[in-house]
């Protein structure tokens, strides 16, 4: 049975390396799909706009959400993802530069499971990615099917 | 109106009752005296001719008595007929016997049957005369006299020409008298005629005409120059009355232009506050974007730098490495001095709620901190006991832990570190202060001690930011408060604060610096 993906959804290509290179050191073995604005992240979980739906794609086991995003910001995604009943219950971890209480607050109730603030000390940033990685994609037991 | 004209013609009527009552008193005087004298004499020559009449009579009758003839007697008393007053006579023997008698009218009165007494007597309206006839000292007999007097129908004749002269009196009195009061009440009406147009028309320049040159000429001219008066004093209350109204709307205007001031004022008000809101909304989204755009290339810088020196360490030269550590560590101070001008804004715009803060047990944790933090420093720290303060007690920790932060940064290098927290009074308000006996400053600078990013040491003396004190700045400014700083190169420094406004006629700290953040 193949690995789920991890989506990660960013739009600073700097961020997208840093994180990927953070992962690859953390021995994490999926699949890192990477969706550069809002709206490709949304046509990647639901099908190209006005496409046919082929087979349902199965939902990533764990997605990294930036928030400031071109197109759909990250809330709007992660309101999409909600909305949609297979993927209610896929984690979502918002990973942004800002540590604005209101989009702390905005995050959560839009249904993030996680809100971590990107480090600047590259230390640090390997360190959070990593246990992200851990918790979300081993120690974390997730639902096996939506209901 | 009535009343008006019953007075002005009882004016008339009064002068015409005096002039009719003058003329009738002075008639009756008259005439009544010419009537009284003239009766008065009529009587007396009346009286007189009746005697005349009875001696002459007695006398023609003389011979008739010496010879005892009472035909001529008779005859004598019948020449009576020609005086019709004479109603009766008679003549007696001289024992009074009746020798003749005479009537004007037979069974109209009789003699009497014997004389009276000598003399004229006056019964009623008749005269009875006795005459005693005499000759030669012997008496003969008595003539008796009988006649109706005419005083009352004289007295009425009289009465009847007094009354149609009195009547002629007051007809030509009346006349004249109308003609007279007009001469005199015409001027007094004239001047109550202005008086009451005035009094109606509130006219003052109308004058009384002069008439007349006698009082009432002078009562006009009086009432003249009292209206002369009046009106001269009416214009200089129309004149101060129109300064009044002039003033009133010159009052008036300043109001206006008040008003429109201050709706002008209000619009500012408006128009600034617009100004400051969409200022506010332009500075969050500053922030927002400093906390997300500005982090972001730092983290490249610091990652890939780092990421450098993990993938090549064997391939980069020392000076490559040092160099690389120079990047890293620039990136890293530069995301601090984010955070902090981060930390700084929220400040501003965070709500501020005061309660009761125990400001000695807070200075208390806050150095409880450093201490866990910098566990090999030994800095003597007093906190004075039971300091209460009324404050936000977020941001009063913020500039508590900034305060103490610096004092106990710049003692870092100080032989025997001293730290003190403490109040005093000054007038009304209280004196905050945390005083160390550190590296201190030069007073010169002071000014430049609370602006943000002004730092007076250098980065490898003491480290840090610029901010702290700019942010205690700025929470002692949102209290209220005010705040200033008094040091010494080497000596260490003190800062002062207050956390309300000063109560009025309290006694101004010396102020020194409490420069913007």
């Amino acid at each position: 049975m193949p690995e789920k993906v991890i989506l990660l959804v960013e739009d600073n290509p700097d961020d997208e390396e840093l994180t990927l290179r953070a992962l690859r050191s953390s021995k994490v073995a999926n699949e890192v799909v990477v969706a550069r604005d809002g709206q490709e992240a949304i046509d990647y979980l639901f099908g190209p706009p006005g496409g046919l739906l082929g087979e349902e794609r199965e939902p990533p086991a764990l997605v990294l959400l930036d928030l400031k995003l071109p197109k759909l910001t990250g809330i709007e995604v992660l309101r999409r993802i909600r909305a949609e009943p297979r993927m209610r219950l896929t984690p979502v971890v918002v990973m942004t530069s800002s540590n604005e209480e209101e989009d702390v607050l905005n995050s959560y109730e839009s249904g993030a499971n996680s809100y971590v603030r990107k480090p600047v000390q590259f230390g640090a940033f390997v360190n959070a990615v990593s246990q992200l990685g851990v918790y979300w994609l081993l120690l974390n037991e997730s639902p096996k099917q939506p209901r | 109106v009535n009343l008006k004209d019953d007075r002005s013609s009882s004016l008339r009527r009064k002068l015409r009752r005096v002039i009719l009552g003058t003329t009738l008193v002075a008639l009756f005087v008259a005439l009544g005296s010419m009537i009284a004298y003239d009766v008065r004499l009529y009587h007396r020559t009346w009286t007189a001719d009746m005697a005349t009449q009875a001696e002459l009579l007695a006398r023609t009758c003389v011979p008739a008595l010496l010879f005892d003839d009472p035909g001529v007697a008779r005859e004598n008393l019948a020449l009576l007929r020609l005086r019709p007053n004479v109603l009766s006579a008679a003549i007696y023997g001289p024992r009074g016997a009746t020798f003749a008698s005479y009537s004007r009218d037979p069974g109209d009165t009789p003699v009497p049957p014997l004389p009276g007494a000598d003399g004229i007597h006056v019964v009623g309206s008749f005269v009875e005369v006795n005459h005693r006839i005499v000759e030669d000292g012997a008496i003969l007999g008595t003539f008796y006299l009988r006649a109706r007097h005419g005083l009352g129908d004289r007295i009425l004749q009289h009465l009847l020409i007094a009354s149609f002269l009195a009547v002629l009196g007051m007809v030509v009195a009346y006349v004249y008298s109308e003609r007279l009061q007009r001469s005199v009440s015409q001027p007094i009406l004239e001047v109550a005629r202005v008086a009451r147009e005035i009094a109606e028309t509130a006219d003052y320049s109308r004058r009384a005409p002069r008439l007349s040159d006698d009082e009432v000429g002078l009562l006009g001219e009086s009432f003249n120059g009292l209206l002369a008066e009046v009106e001269a004093r009416s214009h200089a209350l129309a004149e101060t009355n129109a300064e009044l109204a002039r003033e009133m709307s010159v009052k008036a205007e300043a109001q206006r232009e008040i008003l429109r001031l201050n709706s002008e004022l209000e619009e500012r008000v408006r128009d600034r506050t617009a100004q400051l809101t969409s200022a506010m909304q332009e500075l969050e989204t500053f922030c927002y974007s400093v906390s997300h755009d500005l982090r972001a290339p730092l983290r490249g810088i610091h990652g890939f730098s780092q990421a450098l020196v993990a993938d090549f360490p064997r391939d980069l030269p020392d000076e490559a490495h040092r160099y690389l550590s120079r990047i890293t560590a620039s990136a890293t101070r530069m995301e601090q001095l984010i955070e902090d001008l981060l930390n700084l804004s929220k400040l501003t715009r965070a709500t501020l709620t005061r309660r009761e803060v125990d400001l000695s047990d807070l200075a208390g944790r806050v150095v409880e901190n450093l201490r866990t933090t910098d566990p090999d420093r030994r800095v003597e720290v007093l906190i004075r006991e039971g300091m209460k303060v009324d404050a936000d007690p977020r941001l009063l920790q913020t500039a508590i832990e900034n305060l103490l932060g610096n004092a106990w940064k710049f003692t870092a290098k100080t032989e025997l570190p001293r730290i003190e927290v403490g109040c005093m009074r000054d007038g009304a308000r209280t004196v905050h202060f945390v005083r160390d006996n550190g590296a201190g400053f030069d007073m010169q600078y002071a000014d430049k001690l609370f602006g943000a990013f002004q730092r007076l040491h250098r980065q490898d003396e003491f480290p840090g930011t610029g901010i702290g004190l700019a942010t205690v700045a700025r929470v002692v400014h949102r209290h209220g408060g005010r705040i200033w700083a008094d040091g010494q190169i080497g000596a260490g420094a003190a800062f002062y604060f207050t956390l309300a406004e000063p109560v009025a006629g309290a006694t101004d700290a010396p102020e020194t610096t409490n420069g913007e953040a």
